[in-house]
């Protein structure tokens, strides 16, 4: 593991350790983002709220989240893939929270194919939110961004009928796109959906771009660091912080009730 | 002697051709294939042919293989099977590796769920090898190995209890259907695109209906009345699938996949549409065969040289998406990309036939 990787975990289990210590004494808070990841991650604050989140969280101190999209390695890295960093940080960060993972990536599925699966998947798991990384296998693939932000747009709206939340994860970023005329239009219409939608969404494009920037200054450590994982590790850092956000600004009684709640 | 064009070999060629172009995904010719029009697609048809080929490799009832015989024979096949899908892999990871590099790119490695084998190799390699890692578009084999390694253990049920076999394959299906019972992947987190618990059921089902004994010759003596049921069926799937329409599967009763689309659990709305499918299609080889024989024995060339099509294929394929990425072309040049691949799938399925001519 290069050195600045293993920084950027520590201050990860740093964060979620002080997160834990403040919990435990009935004050939620949460660690200052790591350096590394200090550009903003995410879109959609303050305005995006949880409420399906938070039902779960008041009502059964579990929450279920299914993750669609590419797939995740989880063997081999520390702690497990990022998506388990979040899980991580919102058990620490909400005492007594017991959050379910639902891990359905496959890599290189185009949104056509994820959004009827994400429709299967909500009936087998039953999330509470879904984690959907789009866009970057459709742009790949070369297919319309229009055709894609339409199955985006019809896909959130029918999570949101389904009391359902979301987050979508934005594009990769590579320097070699960065002047690819459909990566970018595919990249401005998921931006374009996430925003009209109302629905967070997180700069995985714009974390990459910035991690990429200070790799090649040359006095910066982070230069030996492999791009791809430490902008995993942002991203997931990001995720946490904004849903934790988001769960804390909300955080109260409700008392309407969602039948049906709970991974099998 | 290569065996001469037949319908068997014939639907597996247009299995193989579909299937190459549906693993171009976003290209024009994909709009082409049956699966716009159906809830099932090639896949269902390449497992239903791999069983309805293992009644050679068993023997006519009235001249069976030995026992010793048959369970060598699936074992070397399975076995030579997992040896292609190994060598595939490989060349599919090189030519990922390789095209990251030229087009300065590494989330071509991410697109294809390569990126394990290079930041976490040592669980990657143990996970290729056992089959629980698997690259994107490459998931078929992996299915097709297990099946074939549990074929000799079909054979013999069927040969000692023939009347279990349907009985013992449906209830696993159904028990995994249920209980959504499947294989996980490992060191990526998920599960197995293909369920082989579910899919052994058609390739069970392509067995015992190629078979002279057993619900075959029951089938074949009631076609006519199948498929009157069958064709409603088969065009209101088709307009269903046209329009878009489908049951929304959380409105559905559990447990959900009894009554919803999914590929991977192989769910009864697609083994059943795939079946009646069958049913209506079945008839056309004899006119096919009669007025465009060119056709006929071009895809039966495909068919019966069918694992290295497949290949040769999926790498053919894998190519394509990157040159498809690399040129950001249209309808010009899917056609030539598409026209190009099938071309060297028959090339090379000519020159295996010319090869075994030579033997």
């Amino acid at each position: 593991m290069s050195t600045k990787r293993r920084m950027c975990s520590i201050s990860l289990a740093a964060a979620i350790a002080l997160v834990g210590e403040t919990s435990a004494r009935g004050q939620p808070a949460m660690a200052p983002v790591p350096t590394e990841c200090a550009t903003p991650g995410a879109d959609g604050q303050p305005a995006v709220g949880f409420p399906n989140l938070v039902r779960a969280m008041n009502l059964r101190h579990r929450i279920v989240v299914l993750a669609i999209g590419s797939a995740v390695v989880g063997a081999g890295r520390p702690g497990g893939g990022y998506y388990r960093l979040v899980e991580r940080f919102l058990e620490s960060t909400f005492k007594g929270l017991d959050v379910v993972l639902v891990q359905r990536g496959f890599s290189g599925e185009l949104a056509r194919d994820g959004a009827e699966r994400i429709r299967l998947e909500v009936a087998r798991s039953s999330p509470d939110m879904v984690f959907w990384q789009v866009g970057t296998a459709d742009a790949m693939a070369g297919i319309d961004p229009a055709e894609t932000q339409e199955i985006v747009r019809s896909t959130i709206r029918w999570l949101h009928e389904h009391q359902i939340d979301v987050a979508l994860i934005g594009l990769h970023y590579t320097p070699s796109l960065r002047d690819d005329p459909q990566y970018q239009a595919m990249r401005q219409a998921i931006s374009d959906v996430a925003r009209s939608e109302g629905v967070l969404r997180i700069r995985r494009y714009e974390v990459g771009e910035t991690l990429d920037r200070l790799r090649r200054q040359p006095s910066d450590a982070i230069a030996a660091t492999d791009l791809g994982s430490l902008g995993d590790a942002c991203m997931a850092e990001h995720l946490a912080r904004s849903l934790a956000t988001g769960l804390f600004a909300r955080r109260r009684p409700v008392d309407v009730d969602k039948p049906g709640s709970g991974a099998r | 002697m290569p065996r001469s064009a037949n319908a068997v070999d014939f639907w597996r060629g247009v299995a193989l051709v579909e299937i190459f172009v549906n693993h171009i995904p976003g290209n024009f010719w994909e709009h082409f294939t049956h699966k716009t029009l159906s809830q099932s697609d090639s896949a269902e048809l390449f497992v239903f042919l791999a069983g309805w080929s293992l009644k050679h490799v068993v023997g006519p009832p009235e001249d069976p293989r030995p026992t010793r015989h048959l369970i060598m024979r699936l074992f070397l096949r399975a076995g030579t099977l997992y040896a292609a899908h190994m060598v595939i892999v490989m060349a599919a990871i090189a030519l990922l590796a390789i095209s990251s590099k030229l087009l300065d790119n590494p989330l071509l490695l991410e697109w294809f769920n390569a990126s394990a084998v290079f930041t976490a190799p040592v669980e990657a390699h143990i996970g290729l090898v056992f089959l629980t890692y698997q690259l994107g578009y490459f998931d078929i084999l992996p299915l097709y190995v297990v099946l074939l390694f549990a074929s000799p253990f079909i054979a013999l049920m069927h040969r000692h209890r023939p009347s279990m076999l349907l009985p013992i394959s449906a209830a696993i299906w159904f028990v995994c259907l249920v209980g959504e019972i499947t294989f996980p992947t490992w060191p990526t987190e998920g599960e197995w695109f293909f369920d082989p618990l579910c899919w052994q059921f058609d390739f069970v089902l392509g067995f015992l209906l190629a078979r002279s004994t057993g619900p075959g010759p029951w089938i074949r003596a009631n076609l006519v009345p199948i498929r009157w049921i069958a064709l409603p069926i088969v065009v209101f799937a088709g307009w269903a699938r046209w329009v878009g329409w489908e049951v929304d599967p959380t409105a559905a009763p559990e447990p959900h996949l009894l009554f919803v689309n999914d590929k991977s659990f192989l769910t009864p709305t697609r083994i059943g549409q795939f079946l009646l499918l069958v049913a209506l299609a079945s008839p056309l080889w004899a006119p096919l065969e009669k007025h465009l024989p060119t056709l006929t024995r071009a895809l039966s060339l495909l068919g019966r040289n069918s694992l290295l099509v497949f290949c040769i294929g999926s790498l053919l394929a894998l190519a394509a998406q990157i040159l498809r990425f690399a040129i950001r072309g249209g309808i010009v040049s899917d056609t030539l990309i598409v026209a190009c691949g099938l071309g060297i799938m028959f090339t090379t399925a000519a020159v295996a036939d010319w090869w075994e001519r030579q033997g």
